[in-house]
């Protein structure tokens, strides 16, 4: 191959930043997507949401059946 | 108007309260009265169903004494108990790793909330916290809390006395048992009996019915008897071949740990029933589980071809994007579902995310204040955590303090804050605090690198070269790709030679 000169010149820049040494620091945990969630376990939970809240009622209304009449 | 007609209407509307209302009321009058029985059955039934192929809870025992398993050690790349790093894996650094090794997914149903522990000592310690709790076996597990609660809400006590009940009689005739059979199963959760039952019917119909035998297979299933299960799937497959039987059929074998073998059942599935999207996902989810990021990507993209509504693809395309550099394209795709009608605020925290990242900043702030809105206590916590990385990016420290800080304040076991509670202090040079931070995120989330990293950084720093190297090492363990702890570990091997 005949030689050729090449057409750019190389650049070195001689100030400023020339070059970054890493330093190993402390990282930080990364931010997370959310999964969406099913509609089964949409469902699933709101199922269990409502039964909470019915035994809950329950036990308001009539509190002595719950405790078995014990204070 | 007559009042079964309109029971009847009430529950193809599924008002099943209603329903029930209305046939409690004729049976009253007139106990023997069959299709008013049958259709309260089916209506206390659809009250609590929720799709069998989709419910899936593992207990503590159930994972760790699980002798199902065909290859305790098995191959890389062949079980979904030790995920390797397959092809198109985004590594640790980039996309956050759940308990069990595999980075978290776009989508979650009710198998998959939180990964399987891999030891003893983690599975007993992890589902301690306070938002992920655990049944120690899923017998006690929601189907029993549900079903008790449904009798608690009846003051007349079961609608139907199972004791009392002669299966024999009730399994010669095919439209009381079925019916029968869903109520015993999904509504009063009692397997045993529904077994029963389903022996019974299966025998009636001189062992032809594919129904029946799904239905066996479903008890099986329940009580752990995974090979008998499998058996009568297949047999039931030699009657009819449903979509359902097939994703039964994969199920099980992702119970019995041979995620490969399931991508066979559903790929034979898809020569029956060509792009049917639910058989396409689920070889997508295994590909997940495998830690195929490349694969897995390639089916939900498949399933978008032919169901382009089709939220979990989507989700997980999604995700896959965001954390491979490209949250222009995943911004894309989460407006695609608010398009869709998606409106929770998952997807309001995500779109503010991928905002942030794509440079859109005019946005970012409105999704997540509307993600705030929307959020219940156990969302609260994550979204001020991913607003605690937005102000990281613009530079504001204080707001980034406080976003963790009340990251904190809503669930105190969020273990990602405290890592990076503990990077703040030490730029503002509180050693001791940033110890104790660390300390704590290692504690509740031993499967995370950047606690044990960073305290390993900090120990070295501070001359505690003991701890530093037990903590780089626990790093190296948890990703085991971390060039930086290799270095330090290296570095610290290299001075206690010199000793």
């Amino acid at each position: 191959m005949p030689e050729t000169k090449p057409l750019m010149k190389e650049c070195l820049p001689k100030q400023g930043l020339t070059y970054h040494e890493d330093m190993p620091t402390v990282v930080l945990c990364k931010p997370k997507l959310l999964p969406l969630k099913s509609v089964s376990l949409e469902k699933m939970e709101k199922m269990q949401r409502e039964a909470q809240e019915l035994v809950k009622k329950q036990e308001l209304e009539n509190p002595e059946e719950e405790n078995f009449g014990i204070y | 108007m007559d009042p079964l007609f309109l029971a009847y209407s009430y529950f193809r509307r599924r008002k099943y309260q209603q329903c029930a209302d209305i046939c409690t009321q004729l049976l009253e009058k007139n106990p023997y009265d069959q299709a008013t029985w049958t259709l309260k059955t089916r209506a206390l039934t659809g009250q609590v169903y929720v799709d069998e192929v989709d419910w899936d809870e593992e207990g503590i025992a159930e994972m760790l004494m699980d002798d199902n398993v065909t290859a305790q050690i098995a191959r890389p790349g062949t079980s979904l108990r030790q995920p390797g790093t397959g092809q198109g894996a985004v590594s640790q650094g980039v996309r956050p790793m759940s308990q069990s090794g595999r980075p978290v997914s776009g989508f979650v149903r009710p198998g998959t909330q939180s990964g399987r522990p891999g030891t003893m000592e983690q599975a007993i310690k992890t589902p301690r916290t306070a938002h992920t709790a655990r049944p120690v076996t899923s017998a006690s597990g929601r189907f029993v809390r549900l079903g008790t609660a449904s009798m608690l809400s009846n003051p007349d006590g079961p609608f139907i006395n199972l004791a009392r009940l002669n299966f024999a009689k009730y399994a010669a005739r095919p439209g009381l048992a079925k019916a029968l059979f869903e109520y015993i199963f999904h509504h009063e959760n009692d397997v045993r009996n529904a077994l029963e039952l389903a022996a019974l019917g299966t025998e009636a119909c001189q062992f032809k019915d594919w129904w029946w035998k799904v239905q066996l297979a479903k008890c099986y299933y329940r009580l752990g008897m995974y090979h008998d299960c499998i058996q009568q799937l297949k047999s039931s497959l030699k009657h009819q071949d449903m979509i359902d039987t097939y994703l039964y059929l994969c199920k099980a074998y992702v119970r019995l740990d041979q995620p490969l073998t399931a991508i066979d059942f559903y790929k034979q599935g898809l020569e029956k029933f060509a792009s049917d999207t639910s058989l396409s996902s689920g070889i997508a989810r295994i590909y997940e589980g495998l830690n195929e990021m490349d694969n897995a990507v390639k089916f939900y993209k498949d399933v978008l071809r032919v169901d382009n509504m089709h939220v979990e693809a989507i989700a997980c395309i999604a995700t896959h994007h965001f954390y491979t550099d490209q949250p222009e394209v995943a911004l894309k795709f989460y407006r695609r579902l608010l398009q869709m009608g998606v409106y929770n605020a998952e997807l309001f925290n995500n779109l503010g995310l991928c905002c942030f990242y794509a440079q859109q900043y005019d946005m970012t702030l409105t999704c997540f204040e509307r993600a705030l809105s929307l959020a219940d206590e156990n969302t609260v916590s994550e979204i001020w955590f991913n607003i605690g990385h937005v102000a990281l990016g613009i530079g504001d420290m204080n707001l980034a303090y406080q976003a963790f800080r009340i990251t904190l304040s809503n669930n105190n076991d969020h273990a990602e804050a405290y890592n990076n509670l503990g990077v703040l202090e030490m730029r503002k040079g509180h050693v001791d605090m940033a110890r104790a931070f660390f300390q704590a995120a290692y504690v509740i989330a031993p499967h995370m690198y950047e606690p044990h990293y960073n305290w390993a950084q900090l120990s070295d720093q501070l001359g505690d070269l003991q701890s530093s190297y037990n903590s780089a090492k626990r790093a190296v363990d948890a990703f085991k790709d971390h060039v930086d702890s290799k270095e330090l570990l290296k570095q610290l091997q290299h001075h206690f030679a010199l000793l």
